[in-house]
């Protein structure tokens, strides 16, 4: 059997049951990711002091531990206190707080750059407070934030290869059993590292894109 | 005098720090009147303006509207009264994210909960009532600054205030612009709106006002009609302030 002929009918449909795991584990850490990270944006900016002293705790753990230890406490250490998660509920549950607290760092600063004015103005016009967040803050500032959450959804897509250190076997991990097997380390670290270029490809397209149809006058990115 | 007034605040007491900004500051106003605010930068106006719909919290005082009281822990009751009291701001304050249509329309359909096709019939009347009927889909960005004061006036109104508190509505505009700012102002005024407003134009005030209030470093120094206040004032500091705008704005007559 010719070197092509076993990459494309060995390797590939293997490493593409780990592609089609990654996603799995990417989609919903993003979307968990991103609500837990306006969440705590906005509890940190306009929570009470107690909401916001749990909110800045919560960021600065696990912007602090290093996201391999976060996986491991959930999935070796948590069973100790009785309580098991699948491999692959461990990777979702750690990337998502993981991802939430750097994505709130981006909320926040977005949420504070919103003028005092817009806020004055809408309880003018008797907003409640939640009224004047969701109604008028947060659509502005999510506008300012998405430059860099989209840099935290880009770095989700790669942190995501962690998983298989919990034994949750995604594309890193398949490759890694695959060309422990075959000794073919290049090539298959080479498709891999292409595989998670062409996702973080099309997420930047995506995001892009997103980017483009929310664009309001004065609230473009110049030059981006 | 006979007629009970639509607003009333009394006492009003704001510090920040150690300075006292606003200091036993009292008003009143009846329906249909035009009370105006003059005084130097810095003298309080703005305070005295947000101290009474509690978008800056006095430390002491009482406001009252149409004889009820305004208890500020209430959330509801307040949010009501500030529907009732439509707020202008110096610099617009317009929602940046907004096209003028929509931010006349978000009040009605956030706050007053009223349905789409509604809100936008209403927010159309009251942008065509300043004028704006051609640039209801303009962003603010897209606006000239006397555009956008307009807007923001569309939206006060969009939500039918029985008083009206313009804080400057003028003072960031640049002088072509004012006038077509005033004129809505006068606008409203025939309409028998009822208005508390700040502003530097004395010539405007003379014109229009019921009555205007002096205030420096928090104090509410003198009170009068237009002629009084402007022409024959009783206090040192009333006739220097006066004497000192007409030198930079001009004389008016
Ligand atoms: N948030 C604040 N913190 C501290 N000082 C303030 C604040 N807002 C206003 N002041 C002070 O209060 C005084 C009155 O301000 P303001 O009401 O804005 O005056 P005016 O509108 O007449 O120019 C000023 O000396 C100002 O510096
Ligand atoms: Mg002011």
């Amino acid at each position: 059997m010719g070197e092509m002929d076993f990459i494309q009918n060995e390797v590939l449909p293997s490493l593409f049951e780990g592609l089609g795991t990654s996603i799995l584990l990417i989609i919903p850490s993003a979307v968990f990711g991103l609500v837990i990270g306006v969440a705590i944006g906005v509890f940190r900016v306009f929570g009470n002091p107690l909401t916001e002293k749990l909110a800045s705790t919560y960021v600065a753990i696990f912007r602090g531990f290093p996201l391999v230890v976060q996986l491991f406490i959930w999935y070796f250490g948590l069973p100790h206190l009785g309580i098991y998660f699948s491999p692959y509920t461990a990777s979702i549950i750690g990337f998502s707080l993981c991802s939430g607290a750097y994505h709130s760092e981006y909320v926040r600063g977005a949420l504070l750059s919103i003028k005092r004015g817009q806020l004055l103005a809408a309880q003018a016009l008797g907003f409640t407070r939640t009224g004047t967040i969701v109604s008028v803050i947060l659509p502005q500032a999510l506008r300012r934030a998405l430059p860099g959450c989209g840099n935290e959804l880009i770095y989700l897509i790669k942190y995501s290869s962690l998983a298989y250190m919990i034994t949750c076997i995604e594309l890193t991990g398949k490759g890694k059993i695959i060309a422990s097997e075959t000794f073919k380390f290049t090539e298959i670290f080479m498709i891999i590292g292409i595989f998670y270029l062409v996702m973080t490809t099309i997420a930047g397209r995506l995001l892009q894109y997103v980017e483009f149809r929310l664009e309001i006058p004065g609230f473009e990115h110049y030059g981006a | 005098m006979s007629k009970p007034p639509v607003l009333r605040a009394e006492n009003i007491t704001k510090r920040y720090g150690k300075k006292v900004v606003l200091n036993n500051a009292s008003l009143s106003i009846c329906e249909r009147e035009l009370k105006i605010l003059i005084g130097p930068s810095g003298s309080g106006k703005s305070t005295f303006l947000q101290c009474i719909n509690f978008l800056v919290t006095p430390d002491r005082g009482r406001v009252w509207l149409d004889g009820r009281e305004i208890l500020r822990t209430h959330k509801r009751d307040l949010n009501a009264y500030r529907q009732k009291v439509g707020m202008i701001f110096q610099d617009f304050n317009l929602f940046d994210h907004l096209t003028a249509l929509a931010n006349v329309e978000i009040g009605l359909t956030r706050v007053r909960k009223m349905g789409k096709e509604e809100a936008c019939e209403k927010a159309m009347q009251e942008l065509d009532k300043v004028g704006l009927r051609d640039h209801i889909a303009k962003y603010p960005a897209q606006l000239s600054g006397g555009q956008k004061q307009r807007v923001s006036i569309a939206r006060a109104l969009a939500m039918d205030p029985e008083v009206m508190l313009l804080d400057e509505p003028t003072s960031a505009l640049d002088p072509e612009l004012i006038t077509e700012v005033l004129a809505v102002i006068k606008d409203l005024r025939a309409n028998g709106m009822t208005m508390i407003m700040s502003t530097h134009q004395l010539n405007f005030a003379s014109e229009v006002a019921d009555e205007i209030i002096f205030l420096e470093d928090g104090i509410i120094v003198e009170v009068g009609p237009p002629d009084k206040i402007l022409y024959e004032p009783e206090c040192e500091r009333t006739i220097q302030f006066c004497s000192k705008m007409r030198e930079l704005y001009g004389n008016s007559r």
